[in-house]
């Protein structure tokens, strides 16, 4: 039962994937990857790690993909047909690429015997006297994620901040008009960024 | 209790949604396009970290939830990464009225 | 040491908490104090301000060092639950990024590139406390974290330079390369972490090379994980096939950042990749047998190929801040030559010293160069190599300068880069086992590219000193190009007179800041008991610093 479930899932995932990477129009491959987003958020279900699925959604599909709709608006570049398709030689050099690492990627898991003996997901008991760290931390894990936070990861987690203190300045700084922009009309001169000829 | 999924299936799972993200990104030449195709091969990282972690062996000196943190600050990093691309792209497209990545043409070599 | 933080930890991070600060400050400055200041004015005023920061940050790291770090002997201590690195190599390292931070905030000094002055401060200070934490992090999470920070402060600060269509493409290129190899970094990491269930760096190591197969035999998805980690750490450090971003991130940069990109960036990336690679997966190095190849060979590869690319590309360029990038390529391609030797050397400390010297020079001798990018860039607005044509005749303290930078570029006698280079490729050729022949092959490679590295640099020693200018001379270059350059150029020739010192300093470094994984023993070295826990050599005395002639 939970295994045909998680295939459906799956499979319906990796076509939404497929979805993101050859829809023409930018806006249904946003949308194909909110769905995909959430698929993920149902692995972490299934993997017993509920507060990330929560995250998951929260963050993946509530902000991040508002903000890639924004970039498309922006941009406009909605329709783009001509603008999101490639040339032959990069066409092939993609599929290439996606056959070669995911044949390579599920040999190498098949080869691995100490991942294809886990066929069952390990219980961690929690009774009353005997409370193991992981079986805790599954069973609830926000408190578990928020003492890891400030003991183990403190300095991890100030540098979170600090990155996204600083992706916040510079986004700003960068997405602001300046009154020495160089806008399509007055480009540089042609002259003056030599292309030089190297490889 | 039903047949439970085992940890193969969710490293095929990741392993098939990564191979899709180089996949998006090599083919795509909207630079939005490849962001989306790269938050893919992220979020194909994240289910590994996961999986690794409700399954596998956790040594003593390791925190309960290593594999969680790490997916946790992975959100982090892409949340930032998506909002300095989307500013770039930005910046790009005021400059040249394209998002395209072949199309700038200043540098070459 | 037991598993906790103290208040101790604290203190000895606290050079770090201070510029984070330092950097918040620097913003709220910049938009109360100084916003009706002219742009110029605001240039100067926020970058002495960013120097009395760096500097302070350099004391009291010093002092630390003395304080706490100096009375503890051997091995450095972890702090933050043993996720970072709080001994010599932290202080160490953290005042050389410093000193480098110093130099490029001299630099953005030199001219107007951007109006927003108090933002490329900020983010080229968060960019060296980020650089700070990845050399000291001991964690992978904290390893990830801390170089995402650090490319993306580095992506920002490339395109900062908004009056120039350039500097945005590169930013955009430099943004889409990086963030892909980003993420196939981290798959590889998450494969490295499935097969320990440990995020800690000696931890990785010690569960690897305890496994019941050590060595990368039959172990597909391992070594998957070892491509997909050099991708990413071979795109930081620009080696062919990864370098595509760095010429057109390098010369569309504004050349303090171009100089921030190719010397602490650069110096961060590979003092983490030592660690990640020496370290965690140190047991996966060598080549044991035929049917169990290492990590060693691919990555010898890589070097061969980025050497050689790299000092071929640069022969045709005829834009500085290219060259420079070139040139920078075909330093990582020498200093990868390093990194293996760290990874199979039966001396692995003393290989890490000299790469890590190595390191410092090349650090120290790239800023310069880019000073003299960009004084070009402030009068002339190009960076062309012909742009430098009669400047010995006008300023001769310059021309020497730039040709003691050449000099030790190339490695020649009596400059720093020489002995950086022979230290390297000695502890190249101590390699014994399998890939010895691996080894002598790299080291001939390198020193026929620094043949022909020759030509490139040569070039503009005679556009300075040959030719005559047909151009509007320079102007006065003013202290802000004058220190970096005559720092670079006065510590090549002082390291070139005494080599020992700076190594020793390193070997110190090595000694007491990496752990090492244990490697397989290979065939003819069986015998030797092997140790889950790494075995560390205790004789000092066997430095290579007896082999530098001291004048």
């Amino acid at each position: 039962m939970i295994q045909a479930l998680f295939i459906a899932l799956s499979a319906f995932g990796l076509l939404m994937a497929l979805g993101t990477v050859f829809a023409r129009n930018l806006v249904n491959a946003a949308l194909f990857l909110v769905a995909f987003f959430f698929v993920i958020a149902c692995q972490f279900v299934l993997l017993e790690a509920e507060f990330m699925a929560a995250i998951q959604v929260l963050i993946y599909i509530g902000a991040v993909t508002v903000i890639l709709m924004f970039g498309i608006m922006l941009t406009r570049n909605i329709q783009g047909d001509e603008t999101t398709t490639v040339t032959r030689p990069w066409r092939l050099l993609g599929l290439g690429a996606f056959g070669t690492v995911c044949t390579v990627l599920v040999l190498g898991i098949n080869a691995y015997q100490p991942w294809t003996d886990l066929s069952v997901r390990p219980e961690f008991p929690v009774t009353k006297d005997s409370t193991t760290a992981r079986g805790q931390a599954i069973l609830s894990m926000t408190p578990t994620v928020g003492r890891e936070m400030m003991t183990r990861y403190v300095v991890a987690f100030e540098l979170a901040g600090l990155l996204l203190t600083a992706a916040l300045v510079g986004a700003v700084v960068l997405a602001q008009h300046d009154s020495t922009d160089v806008v399509n009309a007055r480009a540089d001169k042609p002259g003056s960024d030599p292309a030089v000829t190297g490889s | 209790m039903s047949q439970q999924i085992p940890l193969t299936w969710f490293l095929y799972f990741a392993a098939a949604s990564f191979s899709i993200g180089l996949m998006g990104v090599l083919m795509r030449r909207n630079a939005i396009g490849v962001l989306m195709a790269i938050e893919i091969m992220l979020n194909a990282a994240n289910v590994n970290f996961v999986a690794f972690w409700r399954y596998g062996p956790t040594p003593a000196s390791e925190g309960p939830i290593s594999g969680v943190m790490m997916a946790l600050f992975v959100v982090t990093v892409a949340a930032a990464e998506v909002a300095v691309g989307v500013g770039l792209i930005l910046l790009c497209y005021r400059r040249w009225r394209a998002a395209d990545v072949d199309e700038l043409d200043t540098l070459s070599g | 040491m037991a598993a906790g933080f103290s208040l101790q930890d604290f203190i000895l991070f606290s050079p770090v908490i201070l510029l984070t600060g330092w950097g918040l400050l620097t913003l709220i400055l910049d938009l109360t104090v100084l916003s009706r200041l002219s742009d110029t004015d605001r240039n100067r005023a926020l970058g002495l301000w960013t120097i009395a920061g760096l500097v302070s940050s350099v004391v009291l790291c010093q002092f630390l060092a003395f304080e706490y770090v100096g009375n503890v002997s051997g091995q450095d201590t972890l702090i933050f639950f043993d996720t970072l690195n709080g001994g010599v190599l932290y202080t160490q390292f953290a005042a050389l990024v410093l000193l480098f931070a110093i130099l490029v905030t001299c630099l953005s000094m030199v001219w107007n590139f951007t109006s927003h002055w108090g933002e490329y401060y900020a983010l080229l200070t968060w960019s060296a406390v980020s650089m700070i934490v990845l050399i000291a992090s001991e964690d992978l999470i904290t390893l990830f974290l801390s170089l995402e920070t650090m490319t993306i402060c580095l992506y920002l600060l490339t395109a900062m330079e908004k009056s120039k269509k350039r500097s945005a493409e590169a930013g955009l290129k430099y943004f889409v390369y990086g963030s892909v190899s980003s993420a196939l970094f981290l798959f590889g990491l998450s494969l490295v972490y499935g097969q320990t269930g440990s995020t800690g760096i000696d931890m990785i190591g010690q569960i690897l090379s305890g496994a019941e197969r050590p060595g990368l035999s039959g172990n597909v998805a391992g070594g998957v994980a070892v491509l997909m980690i050099m991708v990413g750490f071979g795109f930081k450090v620009s080696a062919v096939p990864f370098h595509q971003w760095a010429p057109d991130a390098y010369e569309g940069a504004p050349a303090p950042v171009a100089a921030w990109l190719a010397s602490g960036s650069k110096l961060a990336s590979l003092v983490a990749m030592v660690k990640v690679m020496g370290g965690a997966l140190g047991t996966w190095s060598a080549t044991t047998s035929p049917t169990s190849p290492g990590w060693v060979g691919l990555l010898a590869l890589i070097s061969a190929a980025t050497m050689t690319y790299g000092n071929f590309a640069a022969l045709g360029q005829t834009n500085l801040k290219r060259l420079l990038a070139y040139s920078s390529i075909a330093h990582a391609g020498y200093m990868l030559v390093g990194v293996i030797a760290v990874g199979i050397s039966t001396r692995r400390e003393e290989a890490a010293a000299a790469l890590f010297f190595y390191l410092v020079i090349y650090g120290l001798t790239t800023i310069a160069g880019f000073a003299l990018a960009s004084w070009l860039d402030r009068d002339r607005g190009t960076e062309d190599v012909d742009d430098l044509n009669g400047l010995g005749r006008r300023h001769p303290y310059v021309g020497v300068a730039v040709c003691v930078l050449m000099l030790s570029m190339i490695g020649i006698p009596p400059t720093a880069g020489f002995f950086g280079k022979l230290y390297m490729f000695m502890e190249a050729l101590n390699v014994g086992g399998q890939d010895k022949v691996t080894m002598i092959g790299l080291v001939a490679l390198g020193l026929f590219n620094s043949v022909v590295s020759a030509f490139y640099y040569v070039r503009i020693l005679k556009a300075i000193f040959l030719r005559e200018s047909d151009r509007k001379p320079l102007q006065n270059m003013g202290p802000e190009v004058s220190l970096p350059l005559a720092v670079g150029a006065g510590l090549a020739l002082f390291f070139g007179f005494q080599p020992a010192s700076l190594l020793e300093d390193m070997e110190v470094v090595s000694r007491s800041g990496l752990r090492f994984a244990e490697r397989p023993i290979a065939s003819e070295e069986r015998g030797v008991v092997r140790t889950i826990l790494p075995a560390r050599t205790e004789n000092p005395e066997a430095a290579p610093a007896a082999e530098a002639p001291k004048p």
